[in-house]
Formats: structure tokens, C-alpha cells, sequence
């Protein structure tokens, strides 16, 4: 176990970390300030750039963090509701029932305003298509949630393909986005730091029977847990946030999967360590892929689905090369 | 200072009969022996006795409740067990593992303190496992994973232990050392255990009482030393025995079929 005083280190430096690249992210863009000019502009939002820095770019990056911690807040759950680590947050379907009904909104032509309340609504019945179909009687199983989660997803992404080969070539660009992910128009509701707040605040409290229901649902039972009622918590609190985040900004790819893995890496699998590492660090690096995303093409933007990939993937797999020759 | 009871208990599982209308008690003080052939149900008597399946019909009381109305965690406080396999999926260390004995004794946001540590040591220490606290569980041997879930239960230190195949994987020296610790706990402490166990020496050696199970529900269960015998080992493994004398009492011997 680490010691206590080497994980507050951590914490404080993954906090400083975040808050720090919320700021820096409103320095650079298409139009990148001077020190001074960022300085003047954060004091004062009546600037030459107060404007761009906080209607546009601090709103933006601020979104990012959260959907950032989010997603892996949200990977960590569906890590050990599913006993895999390969899980992650899509995989049950909340995504595709989310991007469904947001992708059918903008078919129709309705207004980007409400596309968020479409996308909850769409995460939101396919929750309960598979609260509903995986529950029944009888001994919990996680094969039987997986199955009904895998699948519910693969009909979602069936009638998302069907939209995209009859929707309006017009609407083409945006759906195609916000299947990859992209935080351009996003912006902060106060609800979803309500939520990531109190859901982390909940977690963090069961982190320790989450540790022992890592070790199997058998363990969990013999050391006191209320198996199955723990694992329905662990799904509804995992889809919520899995629904949040992409009904923020689509589905954006990767985050969910790698960052807790990555922090299981370098923190071991506590998770008392491991919640708290991996959302700020989920945060951290939706800040910086999404400045990335707005910079390396400026003016141009890329969906960040595209950059939480490409650097996602490479730093996983340096990080696990260094895991096996450490063992 | 409890009892457990088995007031005539019928167990099935996947069509086939473990035990029909058991009756049985579990005192402080007795060490009992779990014996019959392969996929006669011990594990399932154990996982049922453990609270973790329902009964057919019958009821098990710990003392007077039934154990299944009990709040989980405090039933893990009373009622602990190593189960046959241990997987672990996820890497955690071999301190992090034994502390989660302590689980059902701590609440919501609470952190082990000094003493849990204390006693994890103590069991860790216990099973020859000192030294090993950082450790990662995925890098352990068999035999090495076997003594860590057994340290993991003294750590959890339920008056009733139940153990599916205690000895699985270990080397002579550590068989003997945990069935020595177990019939410990049981002569010093309130305590007692029930064991699933192949070996029918180590049940003659260690176990204060013996149970049984031949198979489409017929059972029977009493004092170690009136329930072994040549002829009631022959009928529960299907297998010729031949009982020799040793210095520390008697001695069982398969013969070939």
C-alpha cells in the first residue's frame, strides 16, 4: 500500500495538475495569447480577450475536464462491475442508446439545445432495457449483464448505422462528430459537477467493498457484502455517469478504458488510491487532448475522440512494456 | 460462544441430492471433518452453511436465527470460508489481501487502523508469509495463494470457520501447520470449524468429529474416532481400506480396486 503521505502528494499534484490545465488551456488556441494578455483577461472578463477566454475557452475546457473524470470515474466502476479490466463505460450500451436518440434528434432537425436532454433520455431507456432484461431471479450474473449489455449495444449502433444511411447528408458532419467525440460546442451544466461530485463522494465511501468485490462476488458475500444489491449500485452509478458524459459531448472513445488502466498501473488497484488518481487524471487528459484537438490543425478543430486515441494508445502500451519488465 | 444447526436440512443441487434431512450441530470446541467422494456436494453443504445458497428445505440457525435473516455483514463477523479456488483478476498486494479480513468489522469511509494491521501481520506471520506483505498476489505460488486466503480468514476471525479443501496445494510442513492452527482455535477459543478434506489421515489426526456424505442424500455425522472405521470408509469412497496402528493412533491405507 502506498503511504499516506506519498498519496496525498499525488492527489494534490494531480488537483494542481488539473486546475492548472483548465487555465493554460484558455492561454492557447487559434489565437494564442501573450502571458500579460491571458493574465488581464482572467482579472478582467471586460479585456481585449476577456470574452474569448471566459465565455469560450474556459467554459470548453472546464466541460472537458469533467467529462474527462467522468468517463473514468465511470470506467473504474464498469472495470469491476464486470470483473475485466478491459470493460469500459460503453460497453453496456448507455452510449449507443445516448447517440441514438441524439443522432435521431439531428435527423429531424432539432435544435443543438436539446440535444443533451435527447441523448439522457436515450441513455436513460437503455439503462433500464438492461436493468430490466438482466435482473430477474435467481444468483447474480455478470455473464448474463455483459451479454444483455454487449448485445442492447450492438442493436444501438445497428439503428445508429441505419440513421446515418437514411439521415440528411446535411446532418452528416455533426452525427459523425458526435460519434467520435467532440467537445467544440460543449459547455459546463452545473448538474454534471453536481453529479461527478456527489457519485465520486458516494464511490469513494464503498471503496472498500468495491476492493472485495474485486476479488469475486463469492469473496464479496463472505466478508459481509450485500452482493447483489452492491453490484446493481455499482451499474446504475456507472451508467449515470457514462450517460452525463455523453450527453455532454458524444462518445468520446478511450478515456473510460485506459485511464483507469493506466492508474492501476502506476497506483496498484485500491481503490481508495484509484478513484481519486484516475478522475483527475481523466480530466487532465481530456484537457490537454482537447487542446491538442483545437491547436495541431488551428484553425481547424478535431473531434478529441481522434487525439485521446492517438495519444492514448501509445502511452498505454510504453506504460505496460514498463509494467512486464518491472515484474 | 455460538452454535450452528442444521435442523433437517435438504440440499440439492443440479438434480442431485446432497444431503437429505440433516440435523446437526456445530459446537464450540469441535473440529469436523467434511468427507466424501468427489461431487457429492461438500462444497455446496459448505456454500450453504456459509449463507451463500438457499436451502430446498430445513433451516440453519446460528444460535437461534436463521442465518439467511441475518445481515450479511454481521453473519461475517460470526461465519467465515476459505473456498476452494482463489482468482484474482486484479493486482493487489499481499498485505492489501489479508486486510480484507477486517472488512466486515469497519463501515462506510472507514480505514483499517494499527490494530488491523496488527493482526494482519500476525497471520501473515502465522502461515510463513512474513516478508511478503508488498508483494503482489498475481506473483504468488499455490501453495503460497492457499496460506494468504487462509491468513485472510484468521484475519477475519469468525468463531465458526468453514473450510472447502484446507490443504489443497500446500507442502507437508504447512498441511499439518494449518490443520494444527485450526484444531488451536477450536480447543482455545469459543470456536469451531467444519473441513472439507480428501485426506482421511489428516481427518484422523486433527478432527474432533467427522460427517459423511455417501452420496443421493444419506449422510451420517459423529465422534471422529466411532465414524472411522474400515468398513464405513470402504462404503463411503467405493475402495478397500486397511486400518493400521500407528503410535498417534490409527492410520488409513487405500488398497487397489
Amino acid at each position: 500500500m502506498m503511504p499516506t503521505a506519498q498519496r496525498r502528494l499525488l492527489f494534490l499534484l494531480l488537483a494542481l495538475l488539473s486546475v492548472g490545465s483548465v487555465f493554460f488551456a484558455a492561454a492557447i488556441g487559434s489565437v494564442t495569447l501573450s502571458w500579460e494578455q491571458w493574465w488581464s483577461a482572467l482579472m478582467d472578463s471586460g479585456s481585449a480577450y476577456g470574452e474569448l477566454v471566459w465565455r469560450i475557452r474556459l467554459p470548453r475546457a472546464a466541460a472537458a475536464w469533467t467529462v474527462g473524470a467522468l468517463l473514468s470515474l465511470s470506467g473504474c466502476l464498469m472495470q469491476v462491475l464486470l470483473r475485466n479490466p478491459l470493460a469500459d463505460p460503453y460497453i453496456l450500451g448507455v452510449s449507443g442508446g445516448a447517440s441514438f436518440a441524439a443522432l435521431f434528434g439531428m435527423s429531424i432537425g432539432v435544435a443543438a439545445a436539446l440535444l443533451p436532454a435527447l441523448a439522457w433520455a436515450g441513455a436513460l431507456l437503455s439503462i433500464l432495457i438492461v436493468f430490466g432484461l438482466a435482473r430477474g431471479e435467481g444468483p447474480w450474473s455478470g455473464t448474463r449483464l455483459l451479454l444483455t449489455g454487449v448485445v442492447t449495444a450492438s442493436g444501438w449502433a445497428a439503428l445508429i448505422s441505419l440513421l446515418l444511411t437514411l439521415g440528411p447528408d446535411g446532418s452528416l458532419r455533426g452525427m459523425l462528430f458526435w460519434l467520435i467525440g467532440d467537445l467544440s460546442y460543449a459547455r459546463l451544466p452545473a448538474w454534471s459537477l453536481v453529479m461527478l461530485l456527489g457519485i465520486f463522494a458516494a464511490t469513494l465511501g464503498m471503496a472498500r467493498s468495491l476492493n472485495v468485490l474485486a476479488m469475486g462476488e463469492t469473496t464479496a458475500s463472505l466478508l459481509g457484502e450485500p452482493t447483489r444489491k452492491l453490484l446493481w449500485v455499482v451499474y446504475l452509478l456507472g451508467s449515470v455517469l457514462t450517460a452525463g458524459a455523453v450527453s455532454i459531448a458524444g462518445n468520446i472513445g478511450f478515456v473510460g478504458l485506459i485511464v483507469p488502466h493506466l492508474m492501476r498501473l502506476l497506483v496498484g488497484s485500491d481503490h481508495r488510491i484509484l478513484l481519486p488518481s484516475a478522475t483527475l487524471f481523466g480530466g487532465l487528459f481530456l484537457v490537454l487532448s482537447d487542446t491538442l484537438a483545437r491547436t495541431v490543425l488551428a484553425p481547424r478543430q478535431l473531434p478529441v475522440g481522434v487525439v485521446t486515441a492517438l495519444l492514448g494508445v501509445p502511452l498505454f502500451l510504453l506504460l505496460l512494456n514498463r509494467a512486464r519488465v518491472k515484474q | 460462544m455460538s452454535v450452528l444447526h442444521c435442523r433437517s436440512l435438504d440440499l440439492r443441487i443440479a438434480g442431485i441430492r446432497v444431503v437429505n434431512k440433516l440435523d446437526l450441530a456445530i459446537r464450540p470446541g469441535e473440529f469436523w471433518g467434511l468427507l466424501g467422494p468427489n461431487g457429492v456436494g461438500k462444497t455446496t453443504l459448505l456454500k450453504c452453511l456459509a449463507g451463500l445458497l438457499e436451502p430446498a428445505t430445513g433451516e440453519i440457525l446460528l444460535e437461534s436465527r436463521a442465518i439467511l435473516q441475518l445481515p450479511r455483514k454481521l453473519l461475517a463477523r460470526h461465519i467465515g470460508m476459505l473456498q476452494q479456488h482463489t482468482v484474482y483478476v486484479f493486482d493487489a498486494s499481499v498485505m492489501q489481501t489479508a486486510l480484507t479480513g477486517r472488512h466486515p468489522y469497519l463501515g462506510y469511509w472507514e480505514r483499517e487502523g494499527p490494530d488491523d494491521l496488527a493482526m494482519a501481520s500476525a497471520a501473515l506471520s502465522a502461515v510463513d508469509l512474513e516478508g511478503f506483505a508488498d508483494r503482489s498476489v498475481t506473483g504468488l505460488s499455490g501453495g503460497e495463494a492457499r496460506r494468504l486466503a487462509f491468513a485472510s480468514l484468521l484475519v477475519q476471525d469468525p468463531e465458526i470457520m468453514l473450510l472447502d479443501e484446507p490443504t489443497n496445494h500446500l507442502d507437508l510442513r504447512h498441511q499439518v501447520q494449518i490443520m494444527g492452527m485450526i484444531r488451536q482455535r477450536t480447543q482455545e477459543g469459543p470456536c469451531s470449524a467444519l473441513a472439507a478434506l480428501h485426506d482421511i489421515n489428516l481427518a484422523a489426526r486433527y478432527c474432533s468429529h467427522v460427517i459423511m456424505l455417501f452420496g443421493d442424500g444419506d449422510w451420517c455425522a459423529g465422534p471422529a474416532d466411532d465414524m472411522l472405521s474400515e468398513s464405513s470408509l470402504e462404503r463411503l469412497f467405493r475402495c478397500p481400506v486397511e486400518r493400521l496402528e500407528s503410535p498417534s493412533g490409527p492410520r488409513f491405507h487405500p488398497l487397489g480396486i
